[in-house]
């Protein structure tokens, strides 16, 4: 069993009669990295400002490190954090700055030389140490931020939604650097953000959260193939939503939908009547015409673009649902045209029954 | 446009510019071109002491200001928005009284039998006498009484221009308050230190009620030598002279407060 570094017990978090966060507990493992996602006024930031100590707990507690932090004030609970605006002294230097946590510990003058040098390296700004931040790019200044949380090695290290402010090349290279140096040095990351696609590429885990409390706690596997809710289906990823009756044995169902196709082999202990279900969009398969095999459905091309690697497909089933369905991109896709009949075909195993 | 800016300008040009001109040449000519004015401003022992005063109270006013201004500005910065709107309100609330009037105030307050001395008899015995008016101290508060609103908005607002984040950052890495305070808060608000030093300097520099009321003999400021000559010993020239110095001063000052607010020290991101 991996040690626990971070555990939250029935914390909580009130504004008079507001719940910024309902009863929560959690546990984050030595070197692993989670994730908190979710919409803003999710609770996601409430919690990362209860671990920082920026905000006191109205109930719980908070063990860091083993150590139950609840009531330290934040200098004095070995964290460390990556903050949206990056958050560098602008009167320092780079050198200045990585060195900050090093000279609060008092280390001596050679050793925050030695050890701001070995972060520069691994964060590759070597031979910036003399810039002001304000000299370097917005990913330069981040990458800066992250080295000087690295460089005194805390329990740690809290990122507030730290790519928001950048755009999408320099965002998606500083991904691949934090979940390099992530793997490299086995940091133990807590991550908030709002972008389901950065959570996927970068998480161990995905903790979900929807007003205020946990939603679904997962591996980024777990919360797009087997998402429980439907807040969970419609955040991460692109899905298909329908509404079925269901004929159940306990263990397989057979669903109709509100178009009157029926899907067989359904595994689900669901055993309500009615329910809802999600199929991804690249999970359908655009079958040859004709086809009466099992598990098809049959509808009219509505719409059909062009999005880069992949084509969308919008199919209207017998006049009834809309249904979103993704190919891969091939030459000669314009031959799907709008009005034409389509046939598609689902595997039961890709239908995720909803609670 | 021009038609609005013309009549400004030929306002400027009649009732400030040409006044001016006017004191310049004054300073100049007596009635022939001299610089027997200037001559006797470098070199009498009288006018190099008043001089040599006047650097010395605007001087000292300004430091006693900044000592007493930056917790004030601190403590507002600290606070919620709307507490500080009210309290910087009482800040400017001295603003609304003339200094004349203020600084007639103060010879109630300080004076033998003012309100100071009698609580330090009450505290200290019956002996207790601080001088207070009419000699250097008595100038220094009056001038830092007046200038105090000027120095806590610049500082204030350097403060209150620094990322909140930064104190955040600062702590969570384990710095205390302050270590925060020395290495973050103070060296970010140097530029409101220094614009509201430099403001006050120009303002204590021309200073004339305050000196003239609080002050002794000793205490004569350029601004009170310029009134003597001007309305008692009618030496126009040198008044004039006088003048030109005060307004060559000030305006350097000046040149360096636009330089310091265009991002000379002030930029910071």
């Amino acid at each position: 069993m991996t040690e626990t570094m971070v555990r939250l017990e029935a914390v909580e978090k009130s504004y008079g009669a507001v719940h910024a966060l309902a009863p929560t507990s959690l546990e984050i493992a030595r070197g692993e990295f989670l994730t908190l996602l979710g919409p803003s006024g999710s609770g996601k930031t409430t919690i990362l400002n209860l671990i920082s100590g920026s905000v006191a707990a109205t109930g719980g507690k908070i063990w860091i490190g083993g150590r139950d932090v609840t009531h330290l004030p934040s200098n004095r609970r070995e964290l460390g954090m990556v903050f949206q605006n990056y958050a560098l002294m602008p009167h320092m230097s780079v050198f200045e700055n990585i060195g900050f946590p090093l000279r609060v510990r008092q280390y001596s003058e050679a050793e925050i030389r030695k050890k701001v040098h070995e972060v520069l390296e691994v964060i590759r700004l070597e031979g910036y140490a003399n810039r002001k931040p304000k000299e370097l790019s917005g990913g330069q200044q981040q990458r800066v931020a992250i080295a000087r949380c690295l460089v005194y090695n805390p329990d740690l290290i809290l990122m507030d939604e730290p790519l928001g402010a950048l755009d999408k090349k320099l965002r998606d290279q500083l991904q691949l650097e934090i979940r390099r140096i992530h793997r490299t040095l086995g940091v133990t990351l807590l991550y908030v953000t709002h972008d389901q696609s950065e959570a996927l590429v970068l998480s161990d885990r995905i903790c979900l959260m929807n007003s205020g409390k946990v939603e679904q706690i997962g591996t980024p596997d777990e919360l797009y193939f087997r998402p429980r809710t439907v807040f969970a289906a419609d955040f991460l990823g692109d899905s298909n939503i329908l509404d079925v009756s269901v004929v159940s044995n306990g263990k397989q169902a057979k669903l109709t939908t509100r178009s009157g196709f029926q899907i067989e082999g359904v595994q689900t202990s669901l055993s309500a009547p009615v329910a809802k279900v999600m199929i991804r969009p690249e999970s359908l398969i655009v079958a040859e015409d004709g086809n009466k095999e099992p598990n098809t459905l049959t509808g009219l091309v509505e719409d059909i673009t062009l999005a880069g690697g992949v084509v969308d497909i919008q199919v209207r089933l017998d006049n009834a649902e809309t249904i979103n369905v993704r190919r891969l991109t091939t030459r000669d896709f314009r031959a799907t045209e709008r009005g034409r009949p389509i046939t598609l075909r689902v595997q039961p195993s890709d239908v995720v029954v909803l609670e | 446009m021009i038609a609005f800016i013309v009549p400004l300008a030929v306002f400027f040009a009649v009732f400030f510019v040409l006044p001016l001109a006017l004191v310049v040449l004054a300073s100049l000519f007596d009635p022939v071109l001299t610089g027997s004015n200037y001559q006797e401003l470098f070199t009498s022992p009288l006018y190099l002491r008043v001089l040599r005063s006047t650097l010395e109270i605007s001087g000292l006013s300004t430091v006693a200001t900044l000592l007493i201004a930056y917790p004030v500005a601190y403590h507002l910065y600290k606070q919620p928005p709307r507490r500080r709107t009210l309290l910087m309100t009482l800040v400017l609330l001295p603003f609304w009284t003339s200094i004349l009037v203020k600084s007639f105030a103060f010879t109630v307050l300080l004076g033998q039998d003012g309100i100071i001395n009698n609580i330090a008899r009450a505290l200290f015995g019956q002996d207790t006498a601080l001088k207070l008016l009419f000699n250097r101290p008595g100038v220094i508060i009056g001038m830092a009484h007046y200038l105090l609103p000027f120095m806590i908005f610049a500082i204030l607002t350097s403060l209150l221009a620094q990322n909140r984040d930064l104190r955040r950052a600062a702590e969570v890495m384990g710095a205390g308050r302050l270590k925060i305070f020395r290495s973050i808060t103070l060296p970010l608000s140097m530029p409101g230190i220094v614009a509201g030093c430099l403001i006050c300097l120009v303002l204590s520099l021309g200073m004339f009620v305050t000196p003239a009321l609080l002050g002794g003999p000793k205490d004569m400021m350029l601004a009170n030598l310029v009134e003597m000559h001007v309305r008692q010993t009618l030496d126009w020239g040198l008044a004039a002279a006088l003048t030109v110095l005060l307004i060559i001063m000030t305006g350097a000052l000046s040149a360096i407060i636009s330089h310091v607010r265009g991002g000379g020290l002030g930029s910071h991101g």
